[in-house]
């Protein structure tokens, strides 16, 4: 056998063995109206998109035999659980899913590690990991939760929802998202919000030492109050004075006034202890 | 039986004596662990419940702050498999919430104080802002939690110290602002949220991020 024979061989084998283990998983089931989905993996990622009519598929890709994929069905409420066993570790413990849910269905998605995916849906969803990415889209009329330590999050047109993100160090990215309450708490992580703030909600975003950066259309309406305890606060946009302020508005520090027509307008609280604060006009393309 | 139902079985026959308890349990040595932690805190609860258990008014008065703020709801059953109880984090998953439930009242009874101040600032001088309580009122605080993500996951230790750090300045900085300004009401939500922040470290670091 000559060395060549010998290299195909061991190529052979150690392919082999990581097709044997990783192995793939095909779930299904069939829920009602109003059902609820919660999926816990504490390694790896989870992905959601919309199915036809009531059924959920579960694609599950597990990376080694020290992981199992446990599942319980009570009525419309569905439970998917990776369960590792005895040795598991980040690699071997990891398991990725492609879920398919109805599109009103409940979601609540945890990972450490993540990534975390949701599209689509129009039900509420609750997405939790400490290091996860955190990427929602196309969502209509949801109560959207996430929470992350240090994974980024990324939500974009989102509309009409109910949004609350908390990051402790991650990026947090808004690009389309109107609602009646558009809320981001952020400790170290900056904050950027793309789009018009809506028609008539409330939008708080919230740093201590992260930077926020507002972009914002010539046609958006809104009431903006920011401040910035230690930080600088960059205006580009000629806002309209309040003829009564309640706060004390410190130059450089803070501003308040009103874009477009008040009539119609959102409420804007823009907050960094040491972050700075920057509202710019988005550029003509 | 699996893993799955064994643990709903226990809402059921908490102890583990069925035979099909028994039979799960003879097999899988972590819910064996599980079924003996839970017999151990239910005796050990009898014990502690005359001399430590605050009296149930307390409880409600949290309850009830907490939900008039909108911070909690109903509970939903969704959360039964989350966490997963047949890890290695024990006590300290009880601790978790207990921790977190204080910090958010702690910010809340810092925000509640507003109202009164409002009241205080037309008809008397100024009182004090009451400081917040010290975070190791739950029995757990930032050193508990370092130890505890040491002895699971050492790799992340660094990452979570400089969490705590970031979070613990968000607090004073907070403080400092709603001490320079009691009537404040946005420095007062601002400690709220800090708190929450705080909250939210604790609630991920030891319920849900580990395994």
């Amino acid at each position: 056998m000559n060395r060549r024979t010998i290299e195909l061989v061991v190529i052979g084998v150690l392919v082999t063995g990581t097709l044997f283990a990783e192995s793939r998983r095909e779930y299904h089931f069939n829920v009602g109206a109003n059902s609820r989905i919660s999926v816990n993996n504490p390694y790896g990622s989870i992905s959601v998109k919309p199915s036809s009519g009531s059924s959920v598929v579960v694609i599950a890709l597990l990376h080694s035999d020290k992981v199992e994929v446990d599942n319980a069905q009570t009525g419309s409420h569905l439970e998917i659980q990776s369960h590792l066993l005895s040795g598991a570790d980040p690699e071997s413990g990891r398991v990725d899913y492609e879920i398919m849910v109805p599109a009103d269905a409940s979601v609540t998605l945890h990972s450490s590690t993540g990534p975390l995916h949701a599209e689509k849906l129009h039900g509420d969803m609750t997405l939790e990991g400490a290091g996860a990415a955190v990427d929602i889209r196309d969502v209509n009329n949801a109560h959207i939760h996430v929470k992350t330590l240090n994974g980024p999050v990324t939500l974009t047109n989102i509309q009409n929802g109910h949004v609350e993100v908390d990051s402790l160090s991650g990026e947090v990215t808004l690009e389309q998202v109107t609602g009646p309450v558009v809320q981001v708490i952020s400790t170290s992580g900056r904050i950027n919000y793309i789009g018009d703030f809506g028609s008539s909600g409330e939008y708080r975003l919230t740093s201590h030492s992260g930077d926020i950066e507002a972009t914002v259309p010539d046609s958006t309406s809104a009431d903006v109050l920011a401040r910035s305890v230690r930080g600088e606060v960059h205006d580009d946009i000629p806002l309209q004075p309040k003829t009564h302020t309640w706060v004390n508005l410190q130059q450089g520090r803070a501003f308040m006034g009103t874009m477009g027509h008040a009539a119609v307008s959102s409420t804007v609280v823009l907050r960094s202890f040491s972050g700075k604060i920057h509202l710019r006009k988005r550029s003509a393309k | 039986m699996t893993c799955v139902e064994l643990q709903k079985s226990l809402a059921e026959i908490d102890n583990g004596s069925s035979i099909e308890q028994q039979a799960h349990l003879r097999t899988c040595p972590a819910c064996l662990a599980l079924v003996t932690e839970l017999n151990l805190i239910a005796t050990s609860a009898s014990e502690l419940r005359d001399a430590d258990e605050p009296s149930p008014r307390v409880w409600n008065s949290i309850e009830i702050a907490l939900r008039r703020e909108g911070l909690i709801h109903a509970p939903r059953p969704s959360r039964s498999l989350i966490p997963s109880f047949g890890s290695s984090w024990t006590w300290a998953r009880w601790l978790a919430p207990a921790a977190a439930l204080t910090l958010v009242a702690v910010g809340i009874y810092v925000r509640q104080q507003a109202p009164v101040s409002q009241v205080a600032r037309n008809t008397a001088p100024l009182a004090p802002v009451t400081e917040p309580a010290d975070m190791t009122v739950a029995g757990l605080n930032d050193d508990d939690l370092l130890q505890e993500v040491a002895q699971q996951a050492p790799e992340i230790k660094a990452a979570y110290e400089a969490d705590l750090r970031r979070v613990n300045a968000y607090i004073v900085d907070a403080k400092g602002v709603v001490a320079a300004d009691p009537n404040d009401e946005e420095a007062r939500r601002s400690l709220l949220e800090a708190y929450q922040e705080k909250a939210m470290l604790f609630e991920l670091a030891m319920d849900r991020s580990l395994p």
